[in-house]
């Protein structure tokens, strides 16, 4: 397993929950802050008098009021209070809550899992947000039917041994491709986000044993030595495809729409089009690009099976994803996917998505993910072929939880996207079309913003990030007593309601 | 092929300072080091013009909320919070976010675009309970090279015959009814206030460029620009064909036959008697094109059943302005969206929905809600407020305690005005097209009623998870 190491902000001041304040009519730097703190809150520096001001990120919050190191208490002038920040009060929103947010980011940072419902779910009042585990040990699983409760009980406490969670990329014929963790990194365009983002995350997919995708923008020459773990993606712009990326690879994805714009295509703005982005795109620097909508040469699953070969052909090893958003017949869709010749549905659902996307689409075109997994899930079942589909699905995965809930309601793995920006620093100010791109240089390939993401930082941010997520699926793994992942596939009965959740 | 209906939007800055959504407040130890200067791409930080050794004030309305200057600030003292004017703006349902957007779309004409999914909440009420669906692989196309496939937004007013009948020596013998096209399925509605002459200039002059409609109370005597004598109804200038006149109290009303001529289409409140106005008007000119204007509410389907019986070719449906029925009788009140679906439904079951055309209002404020009222049964739409938020009104309501305007409606420079409509209505036609072309549709008018297009929230957390939670206990599933 790749090496937890600790990732500290590249901020000098990391926005947190709660802000140390110290009024500096009061405190007479006599130090004993300083002192008592073990998280660093309070320092004098040598040679100075005066404390330096509180680095309030370190603090571990109201938790330690009855600690005896609590300075608040400590302090002889009364100087100290604790107070919510301005900031934490500001970011997020009801799907990304501020917990949710500075979460990540400390998931990120230290690769632990952080414990406790506002870092679980947002609050938007449905989907995920609305869905619990039914853990077998939990009271008030009231809701569930006898035999459904027979059923949760003869599961017993999983004491030993590891818990898998490896799936199978592949259920059909020809070669096998699992991945270590539930979950790849989802496909983001060299020119909607910067090299050195790109190359962190597949930097960590590598270490993680799992994949990433280059998005419809070219395979990036620097991306060569981690092909191993890079899909590449066949979009119906074309952009940057060409007969050496499909050989060169294990996996290849065809977009056929994606959740944030079902049925717009993809628009990248002519600031956006460097002379790099340009070159790989084998278009003209400065001019928009437009990725049509939708594949000009498939109109039937007989066209599009035309396609899945000319794939094949190209590279016979390779194993084809179909991505598609999420219609009302989605499930003909996969029918129909699995008839041409795909291995994996990539359902992405319409919430999620990193790049711009107009709000209208987001917001209003085809369903969310909570809905479209059971429906294509049930589908396949009723049609036979759910054990040689992968269901992989995406738009709006946040937490590790909502990846276990998904795979809960039918999904064999997940793609998760907006994580990965987060992890990096990403505010989600949603302005990554304006300007000059990304004000954090994560989503921009400005040269001087994109320098902000180094490759070696951003690469730990994710492998943390991952382990985290990692480790909270072991313990719900654990909690339900299954030993791997594939165990929970479509196990409604481990999801119950939760109508009562409200958070701040 | 018909001539391809464009809307030329032009960049129209407004003319008060914006409203931020986030203010930034600088404290007192900044050692004014110029690194938030440095980190914004925004513009927000700069150093004062005058003394260049010191920040100025940070220009909070460009701030975008990337928290890069507070995290970079080495002596942390930069401070953001939302702002407060911002979120003050509106009310629980014409939220400032609708506001803001509305107010960008009159600026620039651009659709809004964000980045990193979407940030509202799961589902809500009315037109926020549903979604509108997708086609994975059908027409019409678009493109970088050629464009998109054309896409029709245009909708016709007045009856449509099930069928023409002809003579024998192959003329036509069905009388046709007077129809009207309009190339949007929006119309202009009457204001619920800023009803001065200058706001009503520009409405007539966007209404004019967009080839739309505008309806305007007849008793506040605009008709049109220059007119000037008040009661005397003469014909308004080069607007006169986008206007249509509303009457209160019809049965009360005395027409004139020049003024009915002058009239493509006049609207009538409803009254009990109002059909006998309408044979009034009808007899005076019978291309005259007459809609009654009927509130939302108790036996609305009853109401429009009975009008349409009765030969009435347009009916306009209108609810409160935050889309609530206007006048009933039950406890929870009932919204634009199931209203708009239970009459068109009615009229469908009846087989005479083709006989009339509904126009539906209030309530409608963004450009998804045009979509979807149309989805539920709507042949087009009629808009308010939005037009009041192109000329930046705040919606503050001052207007209505008689205080003073914060951007001044009054001094409105009409064609700035006329622009800012029109850049609004052109990003929100364009909205329209993302829908429709989405689902697969080459034009408008068949997205009405059409429902199988749709996703709603009730029957997908049915269908979806009665069986993953299971729900109900079925009595006989197991057997």
């Amino acid at each position: 397993m790749p090496t937890v190491k600790k990732a500290p902000s590249r901020f000098p001041n990391e926005i947190c929950e709660i802000e140390v304040q110290r009024d500096i009519s009061k405190c007479i730097s006599c130090g004993t802050c300083a002192k008592v703190c073990p998280f660093g809150v309070h320092e004098r520096k040598t040679g100075y008098n005066r404390v330096s001001k509180p680095l309030s990120y370190l603090c571990i919050g109201t938790s330690c009021e009855d600690k005896t190191f609590y300075c608040v208490n400590r302090c002889p002038r009364n100087a100290l209070s604790l107070v919510i920040s301005s900031e934490y009060r500001t970011i997020g929103d009801y799907r990304w809550t501020r917990a949710l947010i500075i979460g990540t980011w400390k998931q990120a940072e230290t690769g632990i899992p952080l414990k406790g419902q506002r870092y679980e779910i947002g609050n938007s009042g449905g989907g995920f947000d609305r869905i619990a585990f039914n853990f077998p040990d939990d009271e008030g699983r009231g809701e569930m039917g006898g035999e459904d409760m027979a059923h949760t009980l003869h599961l017993t406490p999983h004491t030993s041994g590891d818990i898998s969670t490896e799936i199978d990329l592949n259920k059909r014929e020809g070669k096998k491709i699992s991945i270590k963790v539930p979950f790849y990194g989802g496909g983001m365009s060299f020119g909607s986000i910067s090299l050195s983002v790109m190359l962190a995350k597949a930097k960590a997919a590598r270490a993680w044993g799992t994949f990433t995708c280059t998005g419809e923008g070219g395979y990036p020459e620097a991306l060569k030595e981690y092909d191993d773990n890079v899909i590449t993606q066949v979009a119906t712009g074309l952009f940057g495809v060409m007969e050496d990326t499909i050989q060169r690879v294990k996996i290849v994805e065809f977009k056929y729409a994606q959740g944030a714009k079902p049925g717009l295509g993809g628009h990248l703005l002519g600031d956006k089009v460097t002379p790099e982005v340009a070159r790989m795109r084998e278009a003209v620097q400065g001019s928009s690009l437009f990725s049509p909508f939708p594949f000009h040469s498939v109109y039937s699953v007989e066209d599009h099976k035309k396609h899945l070969d000319w794939i094949k052909e190209l590279n016979p090893g390779a194993i084809v994803s179909v991505k598609v958003s999420t219609p009302t017949d989605v499930d003909m869709v996969a029918v129909g996917s699995y008839y041409a010749g795909a291995n994996i549905i990539h359902l992405d659902g319409s919430y999620g998505g990193t790049g711009a996307a107009p709000d209208i689409a987001k917001k209003n075109i085809a369903m969310p993910i909570e809905y479209a997994i059971p429906k294509v899930h049930e589908f396949l079942k009723q049609e036979g072929l759910r054990d040689t589909m992968t269901i992989i699905a995406s738009g709006g995965i946040r937490t590790a939880h909502d990846a276990l809930k998904a795979i809960a309601l039918g999904a064999d793995g997940v793609v998760i996207g907006t994580v990965e920006l987060v992890a990096l620093g990403c505010v989600r100010c949603g302005n990554c079309e304006s300007g000059r791109g990304c004000p954090r240089g994560i989503a921009t390939t400005d040269p001087e913003l994109s320098k902000a993401i180094d490759l070696e930082w951003g690469a730990q941010r994710l492998i943390n990030q991952y382990a985290a997520w990692r480790s909270e699926i072991v313990d719900v793994l654990k909690r339900f007593g299954m030993r791997s992942i594939k165990e929970l596939v479509g196990r409604y009965d481990c999801l119950i309601e939760n109508h009562e959740i409200t958070q701040d | 092929m018909p001539k391809k209906y464009s809307i030329d939007t032009i960049p129209t800055p407004p003319r008060h300072t914006p409203i931020g959504k986030f203010e930034i407040e600088r404290g007192a130890d900044c050692i004014n080091c110029g690194r938030c200067a440095i980190v914004c791409i925004y513009e927000v930080h700069k150093r004062q013009e005058e003394d260049l050794r010191s920040m100025a004030e940070p220009v909070v309305y460009r701030c975008k909320g990337c928290f890069s200057c507070i995290q970079e600030c080495p002596r942390a003292t930069l401070t953001i919070r939302d702002g407060t004017d911002y979120s003050r703006l509106g009310d629980s349902y014409w939220t400032p976010e609708i506001i803001n957007t509305n107010w960008y779309q009159a600026e620039t004409g651009k659709i809004p675009v964000s980045g990193a999914g979407y940030r509202g909440p799961f589902s809500g009420e009315g037109f926020d309970s549903m979604w509108t669906d997708m086609s994975e692989i059908v027409r019409p196309t678009r493109d970088g090279i050629h464009g998109r496939e054309y896409i029709s937004t245009v909708v016709e007013i007045g009856r449509k015959l099930p069928a023409i009948k002809f003579d024998s020596h192959g003329e036509i013998v069905s009388h046709i009814p007077p129809t009207i096209n309009v190339p949007l399925p929006i119309i202009f509605d009457t204001l619920p206030f800023g009803r001065f002459e200058n706001v009503y200039g520009a409405m007539a002059m966007a209404a004019s460029y967009l080839d739309t409609f505008m309806i305007v109370d007849a008793r506040e005597g605009f008709m049109g620009e220059g007119q000037k004598a008040k009661g005397k109804r003469q014909k308004a200038r080069w607007e006169e064909s986008h206007l249509i006149p509303y009457i209160t109290q019809p049965t009360l009303h005395s027409f004139d036959v020049d003024w009915i001529n002058a009239c493509k289409m006049v609207e009538l409140e409803y009254e009990e008697d109002v059909l006998g106005v309408v044979n009034e008007v009808k007899t005076l000119n019978p291309g005259t094109i007459i809609s009654v204007r009927v509130p939302f509410g108790d036996n609305v389907a009853g109401t429009v059943e009975e009008l349409t019986y009765a030969g009435i070719e347009v009916i306009h449906l209108y609810a409160d302005l935050n889309g609530k029925a206007v006048n009933q009788t039950r406890k929870k009140s009932l919204l634009i969206k199931d209203m708009t679906q239970n009459v068109h439904r009615h009229l469908v079951d009846l087989k005479i929905r083709d006989d009339v055309t509904l126009i539906v209002s209030g309530g409608i404020a963004m450009a998804e809600h045009v979509a979807k009222a149309i989805i539920g049964g709507a042949d087009l739409t009629a808009i308010d407020l939005p037009l009041l938020f192109a000329l930046e009104c705040r919606y503050c309501k001052n207007c209505q305690e008689d205080l003073a305007c914060p951007v001044e409606l009054k001094d409105v420079n009409s064609e700035w005005g006329a622009q800012r409509m029109i850049n609004l209505i052109g990003a929100w036609r364009n909205q329209l097209l993302e829908i429709l072309g989405a689902m697969g549709l080459r034009e408008v008018r068949r997205l009405r009623g059409e429902v199988g297009r749709a996703i709603f929230l009730e029957n997908i957390e049915k269908n979806t998870f009665d069986k993953v939670f299971a729900r109900e206990v079925s009595h006989d599933a197991n057997g």
